[in-house]
């Protein structure tokens, strides 16, 4: 099939030793592959860039923008595992396929993970995705198991301490909402609406296939050409709305009683330099990380001299992560005084920058990072699950070592001193039962 | 250019081996060290403790703070410890993994890695001829927190706590991270007598994986180059097959969730001919979205969001659990049972079959992907005495028939059904 060689491209990585592969179909559906010599198993990622936080736009084929219920895009991923015949985890598991997926704030993604039958098994996570089977009963059936997972979530001390940290640092965002929606909004969601939110983001153009293993591209576009459908309507582009965030934060702090052993906690800076994707937001991204990695890591003098007093605990770390429309940076642990360790951090985030962050711990964290993402990529589920991410904000996997690399200490004085005041950050504590 | 697994065996010292597993297919390398110990009631809270202090400071560097340094330097050397129970042995595990030189054009810096592991678990920083007394006050309370923190893990606190109660009067019942009463009675002296024990009566086994040469062998054999006596021997676990009393075990606790846990006997060692059709029993019954329960209790009843079986292979049991309604109790209770009774019956499908093999080969054939799970796979082997190859064990998986099968699962008796519950809401219901 001479045709589907063309309009092939290929990225090459020296440094990575690792090859992308890229092809758009007609359809609008883009094909992305990375050959894993010598590895046993095979990946392949089938995701729309929807997620939790697009719950009101306008529908495909309408005019008026639409909110859905809390928890649509989770309940729907669950809804695509219905076929006619009721049997497509049959159909995966004959194949010795390992099929799943998952819904976060941005994307829903299918995927399978397999040793033997790949290409079928490719065959049918595009037809399935494509294919829905959604039906008032089965709809009603569903509320009962999403119901017992949104109870899950609510025993789970360290997520109902990370989602009050987003409510108090957001007004509006959607962001701030549960994936999974609550008990109540669930009830609400029905055939019609999750038709609509199928039939808008699940067309080919807002979609994107990842595919990893031992394999050979021209099979794999063989296989797509023959399983995708093609009858779509062509969209330009989905209209998502957002509501205006205020720069403020919602409230400086949010408390909760519930069983666990010690008080947890989730410190959150809120990123007010939004509004970007891209190069742009990859690096910011990287240099925030070192930044919290530099600040309050295990080579970092607070991390240890809190250790040594006994005010924290190996739990203790940050991470920043962040989108298009939002972002934050995430000091989170477990600790006797939540509210000390918070002081102590801001006392600290007030001393002078080039004191705070001294050019040879940089250069020291950047080679971890390094090193931190080269060992990432031995994992087929490590690349797969970080190139769909990166890849809906605009970003290639495959560049990510250079971005790195090119990060210089003054990118990391420049944003420390805009992301780390006093303005912009909460506390959100989850304290033991009386 | 399927990697064909293989691991060479040397002998190094009186009970230590080091096993080399050579592959250039990882962008890192892999060293791990492990001890054996017998899981007691007497040692295991000091072994728990002692990777936490050793972790802290050795003579070279003294504090975390330079260790952390050091490894952050080395392109963020990965260092973890470990503390385990495979069946009724207690694990002690020190791992390193470092980038394969060739990506960061420093084929070199791994020695210096070598050298920070060897310090961390032979060259402890001492005072006054022990450990020093602020590390072990303080790693003590790090201990007793993360004992503490147990409950926060509602899932998994709900099979420990079925297992503790269905293993009350068997070594298999002791928690891995040992127990807060007894941590009290130690400190730097007792434990550092301890260590000195560990070091001289362990049995040590020692795993790289990645790429090697002559003189990086040299310097894995100089690191574990101690003189010492016999070894201990660590008995088999005590396998007993049928349950000689039921147990029916509620935890009242502050939860949205009941938890449910059943715990089977299955009278069924790993050496035994049928422990394989045990293995796919359980899976058919309650492995992956095909099985029994997947279909009944989540599919067809709505009951849960998770159910699932498994096999703890060194002490033949079985555990299923759940997170249910409190108010269905009963209910999932019954239709677990009736799906057992199912597969004891014969009423499962050739397909099942293929279906619960082609899973377990496939999770078996993954391990050749993992720098970790390749050293645990073959560690695994050692404590099993087990010399089969991956493909082996893949035919002997191949070979399993429906007549086994049901003779396995046919030996199951049901010993607990633990039950972790909120009073309060179940009245208000």
């Amino acid at each position: 099939m001479e045709a589907l060689a063309l309009d092939i491209k290929i990225y090459e990585s020296e440094k990575l030793k690792e090859k992308l592969f890229y092809k758009k179909m007609e359809s609008g559906l883009k094909v992305f592959f990375i050959p894993k010599e010598g590895y046993t198993k095979q990946y392949a990622i089938f995701a729309t860039d929807y997620g939790s936080i697009d719950n009101v736009f306008v529908p495909i084929g309408e005019k008026d923008p639409l909110e859905v219920p809390e928890g649509i895009a989770h309940f729907l991923e669950h809804k695509l595992f219905e076929s006619p015949d009721n049997n497509l985890f049959d159909k995966f598991s004959k194949l010795g396929a390992n099929v799943n997926a998952y819904t976060n704030f941005n994307q829903t993604a299918y995927l399978f993970s397999s040793t033997d039958n790949f290409y079928e098994s490719l065959s049918l996570l595009i037809e399935f995705v494509q294919n829905p089977y959604i039906t008032d009963e089965n709809v009603e059936k569903e509320k009962g198991i999403i119901a017992q997972e949104i109870n899950m979530y609510m025993d789970n001390p360290g997520w109902r301490v990370y989602f009050n940290c987003l409510k108090a640092m957001y007004n509006e965002h959607p962001v701030k909402i549960d994936i999974a929606g609550t008990i109540e909004s669930i009830q609400k969601i029905n055939k019609e609406l999750l038709y609509k939110c199928y039939n808008t983001f699940y067309n080919p153009t807002n979609m994107v296939l990842f595919v990893i293993g031992d394999l050979s591209f021209d099979e794999i576009l063989k296989v797509v050409a023959k399983s995708q459908k093609n009858n779509y309507d062509k969209v330009e582009e989905i209209k998502r709305i957002f509501p205006i965030e205020d720069k403020k934060i919602n409230t400086q702090l949010i408390e909760e009683n519930m069983m666990t052993s010690a008080p947890i906690f989730y410190i959150g800076f809120k990123d007010l330099d939004t509004g970007f994707k891209g190069e742009k937001l990859i690096k910011k991204d990287l240099v925030t990380n070192i930044i919290l990695d530099a600040l309050f890591g295990s080579s970092s003098t607070f991390y240890n001299d809190l250790y040594e007093e006994g005010l924290i605990n190996t739990n203790f770390g940050g991470y920043y992560t962040g989108k298009e429309s939002y972002g934050h940076s995430l000091i989170v642990g477990e600790s006797k005084e939540p509210k000390k360790v918070y002081e102590r951090i801001l006392r600290l985030i007030k001393e002078p920058s080039e004191k705070l962050l001294l050019e040879e711990d940089f250069n020291r964290i950047k080679n971890k990072a390094i090193g931190e993402f080269l060992m990432g990529l031995n994992s087929i589920e490590f690349i797969g699950n970080n190139f769909i991410d990166l890849y809906f904000s605009d970003f290639l996997l495959i560049d990510y070592l250079t971005i790195l690399e090119s990060i210089e200490y003054k990118d990391i004085i420049e944003r420390f001193n805009k992301h780390f005041t006093e303005e912009n950050v909460v506390l959100s504590i989850i304290n033991p039962l009386e | 250019m399927v990697l064909n697994l293989k691991s060479e065996r040397i002998k190094i010292g009186n009970g230590i081996n080091l096993n080399l597993v050579k592959t250039d297919k990882f962008k890192s390398n892999l060293l791990s060290f492990y001890f054996l110990r017998p899981l007691t009631k007497e040692e295991v809270t000091k072994n728990a403790l002692l990777p936490l202090v050793l972790k802290r400071g050795t003579d070279e560097y003294k504090t975390n703070l330079e260790i952390q340094k050091k490894l952050e330097e080395n392109y963020g050397a990965d260092l973890s410890v470990a503390i385990n129970k495979r069946g009724e042995k207690h694990v002690l595990r020190f791992t390193v993994e470092t980038v394969n030189g060739d990506y960061v054009g420093n084929k070199e810096y791994i020695s210096d890695v070598f050298n920070l592991l060897k310090s961390i678990i032979f060259n402890p920083l001492l005072e006054d001829g022990y450990f020093k007394k602020s590390y072990v006050d303080q790693e003590k309370e790090n201990l007793k927190r993360r004992i503490e923190s147990r409950i926060n893990d509602k899932r998994s606190y709900a099979l420990d706590r079925c297992i503790e109660e269905m293993c009350k009067n068997e070594r298999f019942s002791i928690y891995p991270l040992g127990n807060i009463e007894d941590l009290p009675g130690i400190d730097e002296s007792i434990l550092y007598n301890h260590y000195n024990n560990i070091i001289k009566t362990s049995p040590i086994e020692i795993f790289f994986v990645g790429d090697y040469d002559d003189k990086m062998v040299d310097h894995m054999k100089e690191m574990a180059n101690i003189e010492r006596e016999e070894t201990i021997t660590i008995p088999r676990e005590q396998i007993m097959a049928g349950s000689k009393t039921k147990n029916m075990v509620y935890d009242d606790l502050d939860v949205n969730q009941g938890k449910l846990v059943l715990g089977y006997r299955t009278g069924i060692p790993y050496e035994d001919r049928l422990y394989n059709g045990l293995l796919i029993g359980s899976d058919i019954l309650g492995g992956g979205p095909n099985s029994k329960l997947f279909k009944n209790v989540r599919e067809k009843e709505s009951l849960a969001y998770y159910v699932t079986s498994t096999i703890f292979k060194y002490k033949s049991i079985m555990l299923i659990d759940g997170g249910i309604e409190f108010a269905n109790f009963e209910k999932t209770i019954d239709i677990i049972k009736e799906q057992i009774e199912e597969i004891q019956k014969g009423n499962f499908t050739t397909d099942d079959i293929e279906i619960s093999k082609k899973s377990l080969i496939s999770s078996t054939k993954s391990i050749k992907d993992s720098i970790f799970l390749i050293s645990e796979y073959f560690f695994s082997q050692i404590l099993s005495n087990d010399n089969r190859s991956l493909e082996e064990i893949i035919e002997d998986i191949d070979r399993v028939t429906k007549e086994e099968i049901v003779e396995a699962m046919s030996k199951l008796t049901l010993d607990t059904i633990y039950f972790m519950r909120n009073k309060k809401a179940m009245n208000i219901n």
